[in-house]
């Protein structure tokens, strides 16, 4: 599933991933698009709280992919 | 298979990255500017530095005042507002330390000068409840739209046009505010009742029982998982320098690091001539502009009396205050250089731009009867060891839920 929030700043980034999350299909990931670096550590955290496991690579300047798992399913 | 996941900001610090040569040449103009504002008056010049260390650190640890609030409310984290609090702890003592030097016996009546002690009265539970909503709905306080603005979010210019149009709409209305609420209001100075020992006490016991509120707010919310950090090795001299590089310009800091930095600055800015504040400069250039267009504001009344942020109009072209804010733009730009995070950021959804001028002008309106922002208002007063403060940040609490129930019905 993709998410791009690219464009929105606090607290939309953050707001729609945790509404994204709540229905995510199990054993799906949720891609998310985003250009708001504040927002990075915030879903990390919020994320965490959730059970799910974040990986966040730098895609251009000032853009960034976050990969959200949950965390029973990341493979080691 | 998925690919490699590189780690957030891992960029190296040293390529010659376009963002790094801007930095550079930035850097450049920032240091002619100090120098030259210098010139005029020594002390603008440090005042300039410290709005480019203001903000480097704002940038550089995302402090924001509106996730501080905010935050607590939408996903009971308390992480901004930890950092927060602990800035504020730390001005506490710089100041109660400087406004002794300055006035060594505070009972006689009078508060120490340039201390934002301001009218507990019913303009400041207003301003503050205005600008709560007006930041949330606005997606940043005062001094973040200031330092968003510097980083290319598009929307932040259009707050602050709000801004100024609220400071301006102020000054229109401020002598009712003046006559009908703050002119006999009280104005409570703890020092005065206290002594600067019993007022610190006073002051940094309630920064520990809020930072504890703030702890028990998060414990409702769920479990705090820490990821392991996965720590790169470092050996060589030369990679224990970008280590230290990257963990100073590359990665952010640790918000709680922010807030020392910028209740440190905080405290020099005292030192030197005031604390940290923002729209009272803010409200100059609002009268200036419109002055321009046939819109001046009268004589305002009581202004003179007031400490703090208080609507100004007119005065030299060069203050201390334009030259902290322009500096604070100028160390926001750096820092977003140096870490490759500018970008002009244009939002998708144009209901953005208007939420951005209407939380704009509330905070403007806000902030002007309620003499300060989160800045003046709040993240200075509460250090000066002044109960406004304290009244201001419940109404700021109150107006950003406000405004989150506001922005829920906004997808």
């Amino acid at each position: 599933m993709l998410l791009d929030v690219r464009g929105e700043t606090c607290p939309y980034p953050m707001q729609k991933v945790m509404d994204a999350l709540e229905t995510l299909p199990k054993g799906e990931e949720l891609e998310v698009l985003l250009d708001h670096p504040p927002a990075i550590e915030t879903i990390k955290w919020l994320a965490a709280r959730r059970g799910f496991a974040v990986e966040v690579e730098t895609i251009g300047s000032s853009e960034w992919r976050l990969r959200l798992r949950r965390r029973e399913e990341v493979v080691a | 298979m998925a690919k490699p996941i590189a780690q957030p900001f891992a960029q190296p610090a040293f390529r010659a990255h376009p963002q790094t040569l801007a930095g550079l040449l930035v850097l450049a103009a920032t240091a002619a500017v100090i120098l030259t504002v210098s010139r005029r008056d020594p002390e603008f010049g440090v005042f300039a530095a410290l709005g480019l260390g203001f903000g480097v650190a704002l940038q550089r640890s995302r402090f924001c005042f509106n996730a501080a609030f905010r935050d607590l409310w939408q996903f009971r984290s308390g992480r901004t507002m930890k950092g927060v609090i602990v800035g504020m702890s730390v001005a506490t003592v710089g100041f109660g330390i400087h406004m002794y030097t300055l006035l060594p016996n505070p009972s006689l009546g009078v508060v120490a000068p340039e201390a934002h002690a301001t009218p507990l009265s019913l303009a400041l539970v207003v301003g503050g409840l205005l600008f709560g909503i007006g930041m949330v709905v606005a997606g940043g306080c005062v001094s973040g739209s200031i330092y968003r603005m510097a980083e290319g979010y598009v929307a932040s210019w259009v707050s602050f046009a709000g801004i100024m149009g609220g400071l301006l709409l102020a000054a229109h209305t401020w002598n009712w505010w003046w006559e009908h609420f703050i002119r006999d209001a009280p104005v409570v100075w703890f020092p005065r009742y206290l002594g600067y020992g019993g007022a610190v006490a006073l002051t940094l016991a309630g920064l520990l029982g809020t930072y504890l509120l703030v702890l028990w707010i998060e414990s409702r919310g769920g479990p705090d998982i820490r990821e392991a950090a996965q720590p790169e090795p470092v050996e060589t001299f030369g990679a224990r320098v970008r280590a230290l590089v990257h963990a100073v310009v590359g990665r952010g800091w640790p918000v709680a690091v922010g807030g020392i930095v910028v209740g440190l600055l905080n405290v020099f800015s005292y030192d030197v001539h005031m604390p940290w504040r923002v729209v009272g400069e803010m409200s100059r250039w609002a009268s200036g502009f419109g002055s321009l267009v046939g819109l001046a504001p009268g004589p305002l009344q009581g202004t003179e009396e007031l400490a703090a942020c208080t609507l100004t109009v007119g005065g030299g072209l060069l203050t201390h205050g334009l030259v902290l804010n322009v500096g604070l733009f100028g160390g926001s730009l750096l820092a977003a250089l140096a870490a490759h995070e500018f970008k002009v950021r244009v939002p998708r959804n144009r209901v953005r731009y208007l939420q951005s001028a209407a939380g704009g002008l509330a905070m403007g309106y806000g902030a002007a009867i309620a003499l300060g922002c989160t800045v003046g208002a709040f993240f200075s007063a509460i250090p000066s060891l002044a109960l406004n403060g304290w009244v201001f940040a419940v109404a700021l609490a109150g107006g950003a839920f406000l405004g989150l129930q506001v922005i829920r019905r906004i997808p």
